[in-house]
């Protein structure tokens, strides 16, 4: 991942013999950092942790608490074995144990006795095949990342041409781009009726930079005429649809990429009105397509609030209210409703996209790209900000002086902060609690605090999070009045996420086990 | 009592130790630290309470340490009694971890000379 060539590769050694820990560890010490675990249960947490850190696994099969091979079985369900290579190091030497283990997806197998130099080589070509294979992943998402800009850049030029002869500003496209984008988060939001992906919006935005380049085909003087246009003229000028959509549909290849399937319904159909009263077709309701609708929208509202050649600017509010009435053609009432909740979102990015903010804002937002682009490719950077998350919320948690957890459902591991003061001998992470023999016993004796905890926890939603209860909870034995404020972790990605559920545990006092707490 | 000798009076291939190791220091540092090898007496301590799972572990453990030392002979004992204890089945157990002690045991008094040789 980094090119620094100081920063040492990490080998964890889940091994539980220390003579054979301390053995692999004093030939590999010099060129590795070396981590070791006694048993696969710390080995499954460690990786839990750390998978972004471990360069490479070193694997024995024989172990307590859970053996090599239900480690590669969680390795493979959280798909860590991906990105960790995995040597086996055993003295088993049937067959069947090797065959396991690769299709386990281990890279290789090393049997006792080993040669020492052996398995630095080995441990070396695991290590530099899987930094190079990182690498080329890298190397691949920030092509593709280039190309789509690339993409952008040529349509927006493209575009910006027909704009320059039409008098407008480049800032039409650019407004119409980002207007498009905000209707459709919230309509997909809203409904699932037009089954958009987060893909589809991406490229619908993209087409609507297209949707007036038929306007090449309408003669200057029709296009920038100052005065009002006669039928004749009229007429000429919205062909300006049609003609779009038959540049498009005279493009002999690309006809099946949804790029241009988008861009011909933008173009044809941005000027139908939902009433079935536009042109060129006169399409009623959702016949029209949704990508014209939607642009037809963000058009209607960029007119209004620009200055035109016949036109002074309308303001933010009276543009919106001037479309809710109806004055500026007839539309999707859910359509309506989603402009009218991205308003306020809306005037913001209008102020903020204005000509004069325009030019200072891309040069700094170029020069920020160019500067992190230069230093971090894409994924490490989702990286490193995934690791500082995690040593930021470690070290506040471990100031903490009351009890603190972490649970998270995928895979499911809970966390504390002071393991031991609930039972004696509590792991720190517990992989899948709720099927560990040890914790469900623990919770069978009463501990109604964890019962209210659960129900509580069912009953949050995405806006609703955050809950405190009080409950009879065991510390170390002694049963105590405590109170607990939690917080339940949802995400949105393309909808809603349930992940887990953090918590703080104070402890109220003492507490006779025999009264009962409501 | 040099390594060679602790060697030859254990029944261990010297040799090969140092093939696989590459050096005497290596293999002299890690013969010491199977003084203080905790499987041998998890075995015995998991068979006196019955917890056969425990014990194959502690067995297999113990075999993988000879095998990379070179033990030749506890290898062989310990490597019988692993595979009896293998499916918790344990034929013969008894008669088997009485070899592997015996083996043990004289591997650790030759140890305990050997050290104390090179503490002089």
């Amino acid at each position: 991942m980094s090119n620094c060539s100081n920063e040492k590769h990490k080998i964890l050694i889940a091994d539980d013999s220390e003579m054979n820990r301390d053995l692999l560890s004093e030939i590999l010490a010099d060129k590795y950092e070396i981590v070791g675990v006694e048993d696969g249960l710390q080995a499954i947490a460690y990786l839990e942790q750390n998978s972004h850190s471990v360069s490479l696994l070193l694997l024995d099969i024989v172990m307590p608490k859970a053996d090599g091979f239900e480690v590669l079985a969680y390795m493979n369900k959280y798909h860590w074995i991906d990105d960790i290579p995995v040597i086996m190091i055993s003295s088993e030497t049937a067959s069947s144990y090797i065959k396991r283990a690769y299709d386990f997806g281990v890279m290789d197998y090393i049997s006792r006795p080993f040669d020492i130099s052996v398995v630095q080589r080995r441990v070396s070509n695991a290590i530099m095949l899987y930094a190079k294979q990182r690498k080329l992943i890298s190397i691949v998402a920030d092509q593709i990342y280039e190309k789509d800009k690339s993409n952008n850049i040529m349509i927006s030029i493209l575009s910006h041409i027909v704009e320059f002869r039409n008098g407008e500003s480049g800032l039409h496209v650019l407004h119409i781009n980002m207007i498009t984008e905000m209707l459709l988060k919230r309509l997909m939001q809203k409904t699932d009726r037009y089954n958009l992906s987060m893909a589809d919006i991406s490229l619908i935005s993209m087409a609507s930079a297209l949707h007036d380049i038929g306007k090449i085909a309408i003669p200057d003087e029709i296009l920038n005429k100052p005065g009002r246009l006669t039928d004749e003229e009229f007429k000429r000028m919205q062909y300006h649809t049609e003609a779009g959509a038959e540049m498009l549909r005279s493009l002999n290849l690309y006809q099946d990429e949804p790029l241009v399937k988008f861009a011909y319904q933008i173009c044809r159909w941005h000027h139908e009105r939902y009433d079935g009263r536009g042109y060129p077709d006169g399409l009623v309701g959702d016949d029209i397509p949704i990508a014209a609708q939607i642009v037809a929208v963000a058009d209607v509202y960029d007119a209004l609030t620009s200055e035109r050649c016949y036109k002074k600017a309308y303001s933010h509010d009276v543009a919106l209210q001037m479309i809710a009435n109806g004055e500026c053609g007839s539309f999707n009432a859910l359509v309506l409703e989603c402009l009218e909740d991205i308003s306020e979102e809306l005037r913001r990015e209008m102020q903020i996209n204005s000509p004069d903010h325009k030019a200072s804002k891309e040069i700094q937002e170029l020069s920020a790209k160019m500067q992190r682009y230069e230093e971090l490719s894409a994924s490490t950077k989702m990286l490193w900000q995934l690791e500082f998350e995690r040593v930021k919320s470690q070290f506040f948690v471990s100031e903490l002086s009351d009890l603190a957890f972490v649970y998270q459902i995928e895979p499911p591991i809970l966390t504390l902060s002071r393991p031991n003061s609930l039972y004696a001998g509590m792991s720190e992470a517990i992989i899948d609690p709720f099927h560990n023999a040890q914790f469900e016993e623990y919770i069978q004796n009463g501990e109604q605090l964890i019962d209210i905890i659960t129900e509580n926890v069912h009953q949050t939603t995405m806006k609703q999070s955050s809950f405190q209860v009080t409950g009879l909870l065991k510390l170390n034995g002694v049963t105590k009045l405590c109170c607990c404020i939690c917080r339940a972790i949802w995400v949105f990605h393309d909808q809603p996420r349930y992940m887990g559920v953090v918590g703080r545990i104070i402890e109220l006092g003492e507490q006779d086990a025999s009264l009962k707490v409501e | 009592m040099t390594l060679q000798e602790f060697y030859a009076a254990t029944g261990g291939g010297y040799e090969d130790a140092l093939g696989r190791l590459h050096s005497e220091r290596l293999v002299q540092k890690f013969v010491l630290k199977f003084l203080n090898d905790d499987s041998y007496s998890l075995l015995c301590r998991s068979l006196e309470e019955k917890n056969m799972e425990e014990a194959f572990r502690a067995a297999h453990t113990l075999k993988g340490v000879c095998m990379n030392l070179g033990f030749d002979r506890l290898l062989h004992s310990s490597s019988m009694l692993t595979e009896s204890l293998r499916n918790g089945v344990g034929e013969n157990v008894p008669e088997l971890f009485q070899q592997v002690q015996q083996d043990y045991e004289q591997i650790i008094a030759a140890l305990q000379q050997f050290k104390k040789t090179q503490e002089l």
